[in-house]
């Protein structure tokens, strides 16, 4: 039996940073074409940073421009750039220090080929064609191969700079979650009974906690699909990047018979809110086999991916808060 | 309370492997059993637990909240995480037993690299400003420091390749090591470059792991094992972010650091160092001023296994079993953090009753 | 002890939604630079410094302590980040006293700070899935628990928000300042997750807070009268496991035990002045009342009830305004410690509670799991009531 496919997550974000005026002041810079500097001393800082390296004082914005041409202090050739490199295709990343500064800035360098590059080799900023007000505005080319653009200024301030964090992760189902998730797909619940303790865990993380102990395939225990509502959570969705809620619902947590600890990340859209409560006896009410699925299954949160269609009240009477408290997550 | 009381009385690490299917609180669970069924401690017996590790290598937030599953919280423990190599879990373990009033931590690093793309991770750790959306990732800003090397006239291409040959070569001996190969430096020489001056086989493999310490301090530690491996001094140190304003030749704050625990106070038998790329070993012997003949690495280093945020702490684990076999009596153990060796952690342990 | 550590430094960056003026950079040396200038004491004359903040996923920037370490003064220096969640503000603030206390770090700069509004807390909260639930949405369940188990009227979670926001009309730092805020506000305000309504539930912040700590001898030089570390302790727990009681973790009582304890401390109601509790929603000031001890089970809410917590009150709690008023995860739990050590320095200006000599720094953090406390002082050898 082949394994089911690995765990696939995106961890994404448009963050916005605010910029004070110190880097503000050089971003702006850059978007209108420009590289600057900041006084510090007898020096010339470029990146500008707020304060003295040395002392720590904070530094007046004493602005000046530097460059654009500049030196190859260090230089790489990347021969496979990542997905996050400022080039898809082979490049540079370079210390660079701009005429005028006395710091140097790191940099992507476009260039021909690793030939075009030495330490000592003159390189001159270069602006993109759509500047945004960010570090990516800019890169760099060796002297002989830089174009002379005009960089048409833009308009105000830069007080804020985007940055579009993205990673990918991908990990296999650790052993007992695959078990687990093949349950699901069965329409079974396949919890994990502790040796040591004989508490059964629902979904499992592969040990018992309390006692430190590891559990294994021997340990797997099967589970009803009928429980207690010991907790929820009306929420109602704020909206942020990647939210895919609007309406108001309910998360809940089921102790199923038989379980120690109660099942959680259900969330339930069928019942009426006014009438959830704590106590509630539920039953599950299974997909079509054909319809299950299990990639939001992961090896870390609850949940039980969509492979229950609704909880449905099985009509027993309500379990009293005094025989759930101790179940209150 | 003098620095010579406090010792550690049991390791434990778990191979550096690409990929685990086992959790990392199950790795942690099985080294923090590990250590107390060697030293018959109970758990409650633990005063202090810290752990280091990193939410990002995983991409979910909180998620150092489940490593305390590996270590047990209940009942309720006094512990606490730094979001770091585990060698600076060590370090606040060790300052915090010697105000006194407690005798006994655990220490953890792990980290699971495999789910996601470090060269994508790691830039995060730059200047949000100027250098993150770049994408500046710790290999080419590693390439640039060799090539600095290269251009001062610090080493040669060859010496990068004779650190890999040598390291990986001793990794054959180790049984935690996950890349460990014979390969001749004129081999190594003719392969392409990655990121120049840098190869591939200069850069450490993506690497999971654990590793964790028991310590204690001084009547405890001589009660718990018949050979503690004595903390001499801890010391860390941190040089200037901004790329464009360091040396990337030296590491200032390796040899602060080195002076801060009396690296020379005595012969160092054995050097264990985060040489994640094989430059770094050069910069570092500069910096520490190490005798030329020092055994550096001789588990093979990181560029054999590379089990983020537990690597640092897998140092000082090297050293302290070479200790506890006699092959060693005095040695040093590197940590790393940041780009081009920015931040840097020494540890020196010393055998005897 | 090695040696004895004690505050005297404080500084705060104004806490706001969104602090548009400044780079992270900015934020951290606003309040490090205030800290400083508390103590009179120079960038050189720090020995280490400890930072902490919550999840590098709400700015989006890994291991900070890596970029901002030029900023905070630190090149050359010992630096290291703590991050316990919640609490880390708290915990941070106790790692760099015992960096204080082994006698090996004279002075020490610890500053607890959050940038999140260049992200989004509910976002991070919910690991970057769709459907977060929040901190509120996870608290939620257990607060319904408390009033059901205590009998508590609904009104006092709105008893504790109005408090809360009228302290914070006096804190010139506090983000949150609603001299206008009534019962009745609180109770009409939107219902975010039964029982919380929008008015009860902290706010999302930009800021950053920090202090100098340093030994005996630093103490005596120190321009401004001290507030001494008398006591501090963390428990942590579980999240989930079979038998938890999310309402009053043991993990909360068990860490006042052990602080008050330390602190020679046998009748916390009478003998601790002032109290900065880690109060994120409103019912956690009876919750935590009872479950740290300062209370019996079930009295909690009857003291909020009775006016005992007003800043006139026989057990203030949250002069300051608190969580409620000021949320910069990362820095909510240094701020209560560093309120604490404010109140018996005297130095608290608007929200100074008279004859303050023994205060509670308090925070929480996780699934109410992370507990982390501190005891401060007037005197380094306080005599207790």
């Amino acid at each position: 039996m082949s394994a089911l496919p690995p765990v696939e997550y995106t961890l994404e974000y448009p963050y916005t940073r605010t910029t004070g005026p110190i880097v503000g002041a050089f971003l702006t810079a850059l978007r209108d074409g420009k590289l600057l500097g900041i006084r510090c001393g007898g020096r010339v800082l470029c990146p500008p940073l707020e304060y003295d390296p040395e002392t720590g004082d904070t530094l007046a914005p004493d602005f000046v421009e530097v460059g654009p041409a500049g030196t190859i202090l260090s230089w790489t050739w990347i021969a496979e750039p990542t997905r996050k490199h400022p080039f898809a295709t082979p490049f540079a990343f370079a210390l660079v220090r701009p005429d005028g500064a006395d710091s140097a800035i790191c940099h992507a360098v476009k260039a021909s080929g690793p030939e075009a590059l030495r330490t000592g080799g003159r390189v001159r900023a270069q602006y993109r064609e759509e500047r945004k007000g960010a570090i990516t505005d800019l890169y760099f080319a060796p002297e002989a191969e830089a174009e002379n653009r005009y960089v048409p200024p833009g308009k105000g301030a830069v007080e804020m700079t985007e940055h579009l964090i993205s990673l990918s992760f991908s990990e296999p189902l650790a052993p007992h979650r695959e078990r687990y998730a093949r349950g699901l797909l069965d329409g079974r619940f396949i919890g994990q009974r502790s040796p040591a303790s004989g508490k059964v865990y629902l979904p499992s993380k592969g040990y018992d906690p309390i006692e430190r102990v590891r559990m294994t395939e021997r340990d797997d225990v099967a589970v009803a699909d009928t429980g207690t509502v010991v907790a929820y959570t009306v929420i109602t969705p704020v909206q942020y990047y990647g939210q895919k809620e609007t309406e108001p619902y309910i998360r809940a947590s089921i102790l199923l018979d038989g379980a120690d600890q109660p099942l959680g990340q259900q969330d339930i859209r069928t019942l009426p809110i006014a009438e959830f409560r704590s106590g509630m006896r539920l039953r599950a009410v299974w997909k079509p086999r054909a319809e299950r699925s299990v990639l939001d299954v992961d090896n870390r949160w609850g949940g039980t991916g969509s492979v229950i269609e609704r909880w449905e009240p099985t009509g027993e009477p309500d379990v009293p808060f005094e025989k759930i408290m101790e179940h209150n997550w | 309370m003098s620095a010579e009381d406090i010792a550690i009385v049991a390791v434990a690490q778990t191979p550096a492997r690409r990929q685990y299917a086992d959790s990392e609180p199950s790795m942690l669970m099985d080294l923090t059993n590990q250590l107390l069924a060697e030293t018959g401690l109970e758990r409650s017996a633990v005063d202090f637990t810290i752990a280091g590790s990193c939410d990002y290598l995983s991409g979910l937030p909180f998620a150092f909240v489940s490593n305390v599953d590996g270590f047990g919280a209940w009942p309720p423990v006094y512990e606490s995480h730094v979001e770091m190599d585990g060698a600076w879990a060590l370090f606040e373990a060790w300052v915090r037993l010697q105000v006194g009033d407690i005798d006994i931590a655990l220490v953890a690093g792990s980290g699971k690299s495999s789910p996601g793309s470090p060269r994508e991770i790691f830039p995060l750790q730059t200047d949000p400003y100027t250098a993150a959306p770049l994408g500046l990732d710790p290999v080419s800003v590693a390439a640039l420091q060799a090539r600095a090397l290269l251009d001062a006239g610090l080493a040669t291409e060859r010496d990068f390749a004779e650190v890999v040959s040598r390291s990986r070569r001793d990794g054959l001996a180790n049984p935690n090591a996950q890349v460990k190969k014979d390969v001749a430096v004129d081999a190594l020489l003719k392969e392409p470059y990655f990121a120049s001056p840098l190869r591939k086989h200069d850069l450490p493999p993506v690497s999971d792991g654990a590793a964790a310490v028991l310590i204690a301090r001084g009547e405890r530690a001589r009660k718990l094992t018949k050979r503690p491996v004595w903390i001499r001094g801890i010391d860390h140190r941190i040089d200037s972010h901004h790329l464009g304003m360091r040396d990337l030749t030296d590491s200032p704050s390796a040899r602060l650091a080195a002076a801060g625990v009396n690296l020379h106070a005595g012969p160092l038998d054995v050097a264990e160092l985060c040489v994640r790329f094989s430059p770094e070993e050069l910069v570092l012997r500069r910096a520490l001023d190490l005798a030329p003949g020092t055994r550096v690495n001789p588990s093979g280093g990181p560029l054999c296994g590379h089990p983020v945020m537990a690597t640092g702490l897998v140092r000082v684990i090297e050293v302290a079993q070479r200790i506890r076999d006699g092959s060693a009596r005095r040695g040093v153990a590197h940590a790393a953090s940041g780009p081009a060796l920015q931040q840097n952690l020494l540890c020196v342990l010393e055998g005897g009753a | 002890m090695a040696e004895r550590c004690a505050v005297v430094g404080i500084g705060q960056s104004k806490y706001a939604r969104r602090r548009a003026d400044v780079s992270i950079d900015g934020l951290v040396r606003e309040a490090a630079l205030r800290a400083l200038e508390d103590a009179q004491l120079g960038w050189k004359d720090l020995d280490a410094i400890v930072i902490g903040k919550a999840p590098d996923a709400l700015e989006g920037v890994m291991m900070p302590e890596l970029s901002l370490c030029d900023a905070l003064g630190a090149v050359g220096k010992p630096i290291h980040r703590v991050h316990t969640a919640g609490s880390v503000g708290a915990s941070t603030a106790i790692s760099a006293c015992t960096l204080v206390e082994s006698g090996r770090y004279r002075t020490v700069l610890t500053l607890g700070y959050e940038k999140q509004s260049d992200g989004n807390a509910t976002w991070a909260l919910g690991g970057g899935r769709s459907g977060s639930q929040g901190a509120g949405g996870s608290f939620a369940p257990w607060i319904r628990n408390y009033i059901q188990r205590s009998g508590a009227p609904e009104h006092i979670g709105w008893k504790v928000a109005v408090k809360d926001r009228l302290n914070a009309c006096k804190n010139p730092y506090a983000h949150l300042q609603m001299p206008d805020i009534t019962i009745e506000k609180v109770k009409e305000s939107p219902l975010l997750w039964d029982p919380l309504h929008f008015l009860e539930s902290c706010p999302s912040s930009d800021g950053a807070a920090a202090m100098v700590l340093t030994n005996a001898a630093g103490a005596k030089r120190a321009p401004k009268p001290p507030a001494w570390v008398i006591a501090h302790a963390k428990r942590t727990e579980f999240s989930q496991f079979p038998g938890r009681d999310t309402v009053k973790p043991a993990a909360g009582v068990d860490c006042a035990k052990a602080l008050y304890k330390k602190a020679g401390i046998s009748d916390p109601r009478r003998q601790i002045d002032v109290a900065e509790l880690y109060v994120p929603f409103s019912w956690y000031e009876p919750m935590w009342l009872e479950g740290h001890l300062i209370c019996d089970e079930g009295q909690g809410w009857k003291m909020t009830d009775a006016g005992e917590t007003e800043l006139d009150g026989d057990f203030p709690v949250n002069p300051s305004g608190g969580v409620l008023s000021s949320n910069a995860i990362g820095a909510s739990g240094m701020i209560r410690c560093l309120e604490a050590a404010s109140q018996v320095r005297g130095t608290a200006g608007g929200y100074q509670v008279d004859g303050a000599k023994v205060a509670l720094g308090h925070a929480y953090g996780g699934a109410a799991q992370y507990f982390a406390m501190w005891i401060v002082a007037s005197e380094s050898n306080p005599t207790y009531r």
